[in-house]
């Protein structure tokens, strides 16, 4: 509308007024930011001793209050929808009305698969006319496994998860991909989140040992989870120094994951916000001072360290990972089955052994004959498996490597006589690792306890392993229903998720810069519900996408509603969003119907743009182009490369992860048109997508057009759009124009 | 800050900056403050980019000539005593056991090797009005001296090639934060936005340490990416047009796509981020038309062509990267990384071993050109308001490196980095920061790389402790802790 400046007489009354309005509306977020800077200034310094203000509310247990009475009480579906009202209500709002059901279909399945619904699941559910349909699809969509697809990137994304260490060499990490399908399987069986917590700070500690023996090793699918504390890029280590980043990674990543604060802050200094010493941030990695990595294996010249062993566990997996490693061996096999087949077609077209004696030399040759296209021999369609099997060839043996049942996982030192013993931790001055100060021992916050006492852990019965249960020990005392924070910082992540923004609206940091919770009743409510509920994630969701206040319309109900609630942070209407990145690629699949849906795997190397591989390999690429199926599973499944983040991906926001990355930016640039419009991915998939439709539809242009608005929109075209498209649908050839137009519309993009 | 009263636009105070705007002449709220989408982080800037239109450009926080910079990346370590650094004294100890500087410390690892001197073979000479001493295998460069500003002694947090390529490039030593020209584009948008404003032109042998992530955005909204400069084919990616149609029926489509938008956007009033998106495919349009013809040198005048070397072919590839880098800022890219050098492996300037051979060879490839692109652009009057950068990820030791065999090679310095600016309000002829007579360690106050970053910041009329944003708890900056703008080098 207004994107061209004007000098100031060509503006409307009606746009100054809007101007005003979103000046007024900046001017208050600066003051609230500089008011909030200002105050987060004046109490540097402030040391756990501190008076306890208002500002402590994180490290107290959440309160568990019964939901308000309402006045609108006809539109509180569940006691959630209280506490909305009630924040409403005083502002004289209440929520907008309810979104209508194909708008609610579409939310419902981006939200919880991150796929759109096909133009039959939004019929049914349109249609289903039953009292509690709405309840029956969200049930059924909580036990889709593509649930656990779309939410375990939710996960990965906090967990800095990669399949490469980053840095000098980007040296590949081949097991770290079976994280990825820990995290999938844990959500879609609805791992309790203390569980899933344990697993994955110590899982190697959940034995309890009572006696004499060797020391248990750990199940299988604890040991991969425990990758989670080896995911961070990795360079060339160097000794104390190395180790002494490493730990203190782990110590600032799961502190901001799990307990939403940023203790890695107080690594080199005290908290310049929080209460959180810098002695505590010591007390904390003191907890990890037993961690032992595998040294490499012979050939990893950049020391990444050696994976363990884990086998496959999973139902099926075994068998799975044999099938690959056959199929895998097999390329070989073909590639000279299919060379023998060609060869004897050469005739003299190539030298024999007396001719040329060098046996390299000739194989050499023969390809080249086999894969000239201007070689009249062999057909161009006998000619594309050889060259597509011989462009996977070079990337067999990683990925054989990758199909071995081991883990990069870690595990606690066997302490003395073996191993040394419990390593002293010192506070480090200025958090340089040759600089050490007073020695700690393993402690949990003092903001929390209270105190600066050690912690109790508890070695079994002869203290044979005295450099174990260290981790688990933090790991029990962050997974406990006493822990003030760790239900609210997850309850508060799916609460963004799921309504666009945080009730604290910094989801890896409950301190002081938050600003604190929107609603600190309801986050308190909704975290005493997940602990009830066993720490179930699927009750969570069910919980939160069964609420009036979820199934609101995202259109304001009034001008007076959008005037007083400008950023939406009383929920006074559901939050419009565009899809993330991985949504969009997994949409334009679904949608031209090539969206391979095997879940699990191997990671997958879908086409990248001519030589952007090419680009930024180092001695080698690493992307193993998947030109087949295999190439179109979900884009969560797509090679975490950190020196190389997809074009498509990275315009929509995507990106490879570095650090845990708590919440995607949803960015506006005109690179995301290009890629859309021009990209190969799009031109390829409109063919398909054209293809569908003519099958589906037949020729009549309408009904096209129909078809094309079910499957890409879930509704039908109105007059004007049918007006608009109607030559675009008229003819084979155009109707690829009519597919691109419709993968660009904003609606393809965005979710009411 | 805000003070300069030569600047156009000077905000005195953020209600000045907004009595301003409400007068009409800022750009805030055109497409309308999209409070969600700020979330609360782009408002610590002291002028927040508007949400939809993230690179519209924005005013500088402080009068500087440069509107432009282009930073000449060399990737591997350059050797300061073998080019911009003259150590007699070294050569007077050559193959002789190093004295005993006292050094410690951090070094420790790297200074067990046997601690045998290496001068270098280069000769030295005094140039320019300046009289600064410059080897011989800078020739073009020496004839530009005064042009230059050089600062010595630079320390980096880490002497491992991945994390220093990090810390001088993105300015902290682990990766995940936004590149010096994201950081920029973020504080002042871009000028022409038929162009995107950042570029990359990497060595056309291949790509630098750490790849794509050296020019990413990190953090900061993905609008701030750097784009890279494809020399073959179409300049930037999936810019062509949907092979078989003509432009016209492109703009058929694009039509049709922006009026199924506008009735969307219709039945969703106010929703300024939908408008955003529908002028986002005018300038996509827009730039499909206009980025081509970048590329495409061969207009440029025989002589233009000799200057930078691209009649031979140890020089041309770089010389064509400089060549282009020069058309970038005609075309008003505000932040354009040059890189030199791939990964670490022969075409890069980590010369653990033979450096005399090692020298010879890169300095032939850049002496030329980067001595043309300051030439050309002084011709032309682009100088005054480019500011050009040369850096390197760290310095070398004046030692022998132990595991190089045959002729000495040097090993890593973090403590050492040399670099050099000139154009824009960069003092040619100037000098900060010392090294002792080895080349080993700084004298006086040490010059980290957050102060170079300030500094680059600061010739950029930004200012580094303001150019900030919050992220995951934390208000970050380029320049982290802040930095000190290194004022000797600012005319």
């Amino acid at each position: 509308m207004n994107q061209i400046p004007r000098p100031h007489t060509a503006y409307t009354t009606a746009e100054i007024r809007a101007l005003t309005r979103n000046l007024l509306r900046g001017c208050r977020c600066i003051f609230t930011a500089a008011t909030l800077l200002t105050v987060a200034v004046e109490s540097k310094g402030a040391g756990a001793a501190g008076a306890s203000g208002p500002e402590d509310w994180p490290y107290s247990r959440p309160v568990d209050a019964p939901p308000p009475e309402v006045k609108s009480a006809d539109r509180v579906v569940n006691p959630l929808d209280a506490f909305v009202l009630q924040k409403l209500e005083a502002t004289g709002l209440t929520l907008a009305p309810e979104a209508d059901r194909r708008t609610l279909v579409r939310r419902l399945y981006f939200d919880l698969i991150g796929l759109p619904p096909t133009p039959e699941q939004v019929e049914a559910f349109v249609n289903n006319t039953a009292q509690n349909a709405y309840g029956e699809l969200v049930d059924s969509l909580l036990a889709d496994p593509r649930y656990g697809e779309r939410w375990a990137k939710f996960w990965l994304d906090l967990a800095r998860y990669a399949d490469t260490a980053g840095y000098e060499g980007d040296p590949d990490l081949p097991h770290a991909w079976r994280y990825r399908d820990y995290v999938i399987d844990s959500l879609n069986r609805d791992k309790p989140y203390d569980e899933f917590i344990r697993e994955q700070i110590a899982g190697d500690e959940f034995e309890e040992i009572m006696g004499a023996g060797e020391l248990p090793s750990a199940k299988p699918e604890q040991a991969v989870a425990l990758t989670f504390l080896r995911l961070a890029p990795f360079t060339e280590p160097r000794g104390d120094e190395t180790r002494h980043e490493m730990l203190s990674e782990m110590t600032s990543t799961v502190s901001s994951v799990f307990l939403g604060l940023t203790v890695g802050c107080a690594k080199c200094h005290d908290h310049k916000y929080d209460k959180i010493p810098m002695k505590d941030f010591y007390r904390m990695q003191a907890f990890f001072n037993t961690v032992q990595i595998a040294p490499p294996e012979r050939g990893d010249i950049f020391q990444i360290g050696g994976p363990m062993p884990a086998d496959f566990y999973r139902e099926g997996e075994k068998e799975w990972a044999e099938n690959k490693r056959q199929e895998l061996h097999g390329i070989q096999g073909q590639l000279d089955t299919l060379r023998a087949d060609f060869g004897k077609r050469a005739g003299s077209a190539l030298p024999d052994e007396k001719q040329l004696p060098d046996a390299k030399q000739r194989a050499d040759q023969l390809d080249d004959w086999i894969s000239n296209p201007a070689n009249e021999a062999i057909t161009a369609a006998e000619r594309k498996p050889f060259l597509e099997l011989k462009e996977k060839l070079p990337f067999v043996k990683q990925h054989l490597k990758r199909l071995q049942p081991v883990a990069m996982t870690l595990r606690h030192s066997f302490g003395p006589p073996y191993e040394p013993g419990v390593p002293v931790t010192r506070v480090m001055l200025r958090g340089e690792y040759d600089k050490p100060g007073d020695p700690v021992e393993a402690g949990f916050l003092s903001c929390i306890t209270g105190n600066s006492e050690p912690a109790k852990i508890r070695l079994d019965p002869f203290k044979r392993w005295p450099t174990r249960s260290r981790r688990m020990t933090l790991a029990q005392w962050i997974a406990s229903p006493e822990n003030p924070l760790t239900a609210r910082v997850m309850v508060n992540r799916l609460w963004a998720q799921h309504f666009g923004r945080g009730i604290v609206p910094t989801l890896s940091d409950f301190g002081k810069l938050s600003g604190g919770p929107s609603h600190p009743e309801l986050l308190d409510w909704l975290a005493h519900r997940f602990v009830e509920n066993n720490w179930s994630l699927k009750a969570m969701h069910r919980l939160m996408v069964s609420s009036g206040t979820y199934r609101q319309s995202s259109v304001a109900a009034s001008d007076r509603a959008a005037r007083a609630d400008p950023d939406n942070s009383l929920l006074s209407r559901s939050k419009r969003r565009r899809i993330e990145a991985e949504a969009v690629r997994d949409a334009v699949l679904a949608v031209s119907g090539r969206l391979n849906p095997e879940v699990f795997g191997l990671p997958i190397f879908p086409p990248l743009p001519e030589d952007i591989a090419q680009r930024v390999k180092y001695d080698q690429s690493k992307w193993a182009t998947d030109n087949g199926p295999e190439g179109r599973k979900r884009s969560l499944y797509i090679y975490q490369q950190r020196t190389l983040t997809m074009p498509f991906m990275q315009s929509f926001d995507g990106l490879v992860c570095e650090d845990s990355v708590p919440e995607r930016r949803l960015s506006v640039t005109p690179l995301q048109a290009l890629e859309m419009y021009t990209g190969d991915l799009v031109n390829e998939e409109v063919k398909h997508f054209a293809a569908r439709i003519i099958k589906d539809a037949g020729d009549d242009p309408q009904r096209r057009i129909e078809r094309a608005f079910a499957i890409a929109f879930g509704r039908a075209p109105t007059t004007a759009e049918i007006t608009e498209l109607r030559d675009e649908a008229a003819s084979e050839e155009k109707l690829t124009g009519l597919c691109r137009i419709l993968f660009n519309a904003s609606e393809f993009v965005y979710v009411d | 800050m805000w003070t300069d009263p030569s600047i156009h636009h000077p905000f005195q105070s953020r209600r000045d900056f907004l009595h301003r705007t409400w007068n009409g002449i800022g750009a805030l709220g055109l497409g309308g403050l999209l409070a969600d989408d700020l979330r609360g982080n782009d408002l610590l800037a002291e002028v927040p980019p508007v949400p939809g239109d993230p690179l519209r450009e924005r005013f500088q926080m402080h009068g500087r000539k440069a509107k432009h910079c282009i930073f000449l990346f060399m990737q591997g370590g350059v050797s300061q005593m073998d080019s911009f650094e003259y150590k007699p004294r070294l050569r007077d100890l050559h193959g002789q056991r190093m004295p005993d500087t006292g050094v410690s410390g951090e070094l420790q690892g790297r200074l067990t090797f046997p601690h045998e001197c290496v001068g270098s073979p280069f000769e030295f000479a005094q140039h320019g009005q300046s009289g600064r001493w410059m080897s011989s295998l800078f020739p073009h460069l020496a004839k530009k001296v005064d042009d230059l500003a050089f600062i010595h002694g630079i320390k980096t947090d880490n002497q491992n090639h991945g994390p220093s390529t990090y810390h001088v490039t993105t300015g902290s030593q682990f990766p995940g934060h936004p590149s010096v020209g994201s950081w920029i584009q973020y504080g002042l948008g871009t000028a022409n936005q038929n162009m995107p404003g950042y570029m990359v032109i990497q060595d056309p042998r291949g790509a630098p340490v750490n790849g794509a992530a050296v020019w990413a955005n990190g953090y900061l909204p993905a609008a701030y990416q750097g784009t890279l400069l494809r020399d073959k084919g179409v300049p930037i990616l999936n810019l062509s047009r949907p092979h078989s149609l003509t432009e016209a029926e492109q703009r058929r489509e694009f039509d049709k796509i922006k009026r199924l938008n506008e009735l969307h956007l219709a039945t969703r009033p106010g929703a300024s981020e939908l408008e955003a998106r529908i002028s986002a495919y005018e300038l996509a349009f827009r730039m499909q038309t206009a980025a081509p013809a970048i590329v495409d040198i061969s207009g440029e005048p025989e002589s233009i062509q000799k200057l930078y070397g691209l009649d031979n072919d140890k020089i041309a590839g770089f010389g064509r990267q400089c060549l282009l880098a020069r058309r970038l800022v005609e075309q008003g890219v505000r932040y354009t990384m040059v890189i030199n050098g791939v990964q670490i492996g022969g075409d890069s300037w980590d010369h653990h071993g033979k450096v005399q051979d090692g020298m010879i060879k890169k300095s032939a490839e850049v002496d030329q050109p980067v001595a043309a692109l300051i030439e050309d652009l002084k011709q032309r009057g682009l100088l005054e308001e480019t500011l050009v950068v040369w850096a390197s990820e760290m310095g070398r030791t004046p030692f022998v490196n132990g595991s190089a065999g045959g002729t000495p090679g040097r090993e890593h310095n973090s403590y050492a980095l040399c670099m050099w600016m000139a154009g824009g309000n960069v003092r040619g002829g100037a000098t900060a920061g010392q090294t002792d007579d080895y080349s080993l360690r700084s004298l006086g106050e040490p010059i980290h790389v957050r102060d170079v970053h300030a500094t680059i910041l600061d010739l950029m009329g930004l200012n580094d402790e303001k150019l900030n944003y919050l992220h995951a708890g934390r208000i970050r900056r380029l320049t982290d802790i802040g930095g000190h703008v290194i004022s000797e080098i600012i005319s």
